[in-house]
């Protein structure tokens, strides 16, 4: 028997304890299969697949840390977090950012499913992967968020939802923003370049470059960073 | 002497009014300090306001001269165990050690020395590689304390320490603390348990409804109810408590289940106590007299006891 892993940092924390309940590993990993797999290999128009991975990128990212978080803070582990010799800011951060890359290796194997579908696209992979990665990171700001609110795991769906599912409507992701204020707004929510990217690579059919939607993806990161940094003493210090 | 820790008007307030009020406390190197108090009185609020897991509502606290609380300086001299035993469920005791070893800058050769060190010094170190989820409510208690020791902090902060502990590891972690003390760390407990504050503890704060009714020096604080006298009596019905609280002999009475605590001033005679009971002295099954403790005195205090029946 190998020794067990020993974790120094938030991270391996996390990655260790994600590795050893294996039964969520499978959940997690078999989940965006499940979805993603008719989805993409159906005669669904790529559209539907676009709008619905974009929708499942971040309903993963913002129910998982919501509901991680505000587990946590009910078996008090919060309190531990809590008096690590380390700011807030640099704690939340730590765990978001773990929470997010987790998340991004279950949306790994949709990158790999539409590689296999779409070969002559394969540009967009980067894009979809830069543009995923901005929107499990703002999810997992808002997840957090949202767990702060509320006083269990099932409360926070509710709170995680009300913000995001507008937020979906109005990144275009059902139907596409006519009005130029609602194209402005597109603009500024990370969703819009995730389905952007989706449809580069499904449909041939974006509004936008790669380049744009992962540099997007990338400006997206930053302000997640920034926000969660702005939002730890909130999550972290509620009782 | 440096002060350690040091308290001035420090209040935590709740949105249901409860919380803790006005209280001042100065913590030395080497002392051991307990809050004293019966469920709700506030001891645990403030030994997390002293922690630093909960910020002051008014008032000031200040850590080895600092007030900031987030002062990654100030909680690596602190070691902290609060009421839940709170760990990473999923992950074996050694793994929970070794993230809080590291996290709070040991090197992974003196982690690893001292890890092994309190789980032995626990009893847990057979049950190293066992999950957390695994263990009772105790050993869970026990790998709190040994978390708490294992970066050598200079404050304490523990709530119920003995809480879940069975009697030989109690003596082996009053011993652990003796010796921390003698060594300058500076130690304070939230307990009601009176018989390990007045064996472990030099000084005591007794809260009530989240204030100070008093605090001292234990010696000092039983002088207060030096002389005087507690007759405890096991009764199988209701007797009359009124008829007894009216005579002048008494300084305060509690009833708890079956279980009626009658404090005598100081030269009165139990059987003045027993005369009210006449006639009705059947109800009594068992009848005690003893030295008062720091119960007594919270009892003489407040009019309530410090205690609940099966804690005591």
């Amino acid at each position: 028997m190998s020794p067990p892993a020993l974790p120094a940092s938030i991270w391996q924390r996390e990655l260790i304890e994600f590795e050893q309940r294996r039964r969520a590993l499978v959940v997690k990993l078999l989940f965006p299969l499940l979805i993603a797999l008719p989805l993409i290999y159906s005669r669904a128009a790529g559209v539907y697949a676009a709008m619905a991975l974009t929708m499942l990128t971040a309903t993963v990212g913002a129910l998982g840390s919501g509901a991680v978080l505000s587990r946590e803070r009910a078996i008090g582990l919060n309190v531990r977090y809590r008096l690590l010799p380390r700011r807030p800011a640099a704690v939340l951060l730590e765990r978001v950012a773990a929470g997010a890359a987790i998340d991004l290796v279950q949306m790994l194997v949709v990158l790999v499913l539409i590689a296999f579908r779409q070969p002559t696209r394969l540009a967009w992979l980067p894009a979809i992967l830069l543009a995923a990665a901005g929107v499990l990171a703002a999810c997992n700001v808002l997840g957090a968020w949202a767990s702060s609110l509320t006083r269990s795991p099932g409360e926070v769906m509710l709170a995680v939802l009300l913000p995001l599912l507008p937020a979906l409507y109005l990144s275009g992701v059902f139907t596409a923003p006519a009005a130029p204020l609602l194209a402005a707004i597109s603009r500024l929510l990370p969703f819009t370049y995730l389905h952007d990217a989706l449809l580069g690579a499904l449909t041939g059919r974006p509004q936008l470059t790669p380049w744009a939607d992962a540099a997007a993806g990338i400006v997206f990161l930053a302000v997640s960073a920034a926000l969660t940094g702005l939002l730890a003493r909130r999550v972290l210090e509620r009782d | 002497m440096p002060v350690l820790l040091s308290a001035r008007r420090l209040t935590r307030t709740y949105p249901n009014g409860q919380g803790v009020f006005d209280v001042d406390l100065r913590l030395e190197p080497g002392e051991l300090v307990a809050l004293m108090g019966p469920n709700g009185s506030g001891k645990s609020t403030l030994l997390r306001v002293l922690g630093t897991a909960a910020a002051p509502s008014g008032g000031t606290v200040s850590w080895f001269g600092t007030t900031d609380l987030r002062d990654p300086a100030v909680r690596r001299r602190l070691g902290v165990v609060l009421d839940q035993a709170a760990h990473f469920e999923e992950m074996t005791a050694y793994q929970n050690g070794w993230f809080f070893a590291r996290q709070f800058g040991l090197e992974p050769r003196i982690a690893a020395e001292r890890i092994e060190d309190g789980l032995r010094w626990a009893g847990l170190w057979e049950a190293r590689h066992q999950p957390v989820r695994e263990y009772s409510l105790g050993m869970k208690r026990k790998l709190s304390l040994v978390e708490a020791f294992l970066h050598r902090p200079q404050i304490l902060l523990l709530d119920e320490p003995t809480l879940g502990l069975d009697y030989r590891a109690e003596l082996a972690l009053i011993e652990r603390l003796q010796v921390l003390s003698l060594t300058g760390t500076g130690i304070v407990i939230a307990t009601n348990d009176v018989h390990l504050a007045e064996r472990l503890c030099h000084r005591v704060l007794l809260l009530h409804q989240g204030r100070v009714v008093t605090e001292g020096r234990v010696a000092r604080l039983l002088t207060a109810v030096a002389g005087s006298k507690e007759l405890e009596l096991q009764i199988h019905s209701p007797i009359d408590l009124e008829g007894i609280r009216s005579l002048p002999e008494v300084e305060a009475v509690s009833a708890s289940g079956h279980t009626v605590s009658v404090m005598l001033a100081r030269g009165a005679n139990p059987a003045q106590v027993l005369a009210i009971l006449n006639g009705t002295s059947d109800l009594v099954s068992t009848m005690r007299v003893r030295q008062p403790n720091l119960g007594d005195l919270f009892l003489k205090l407040t009019g309530v006891p410090l205690q609940e029946e099966g804690a005591r």
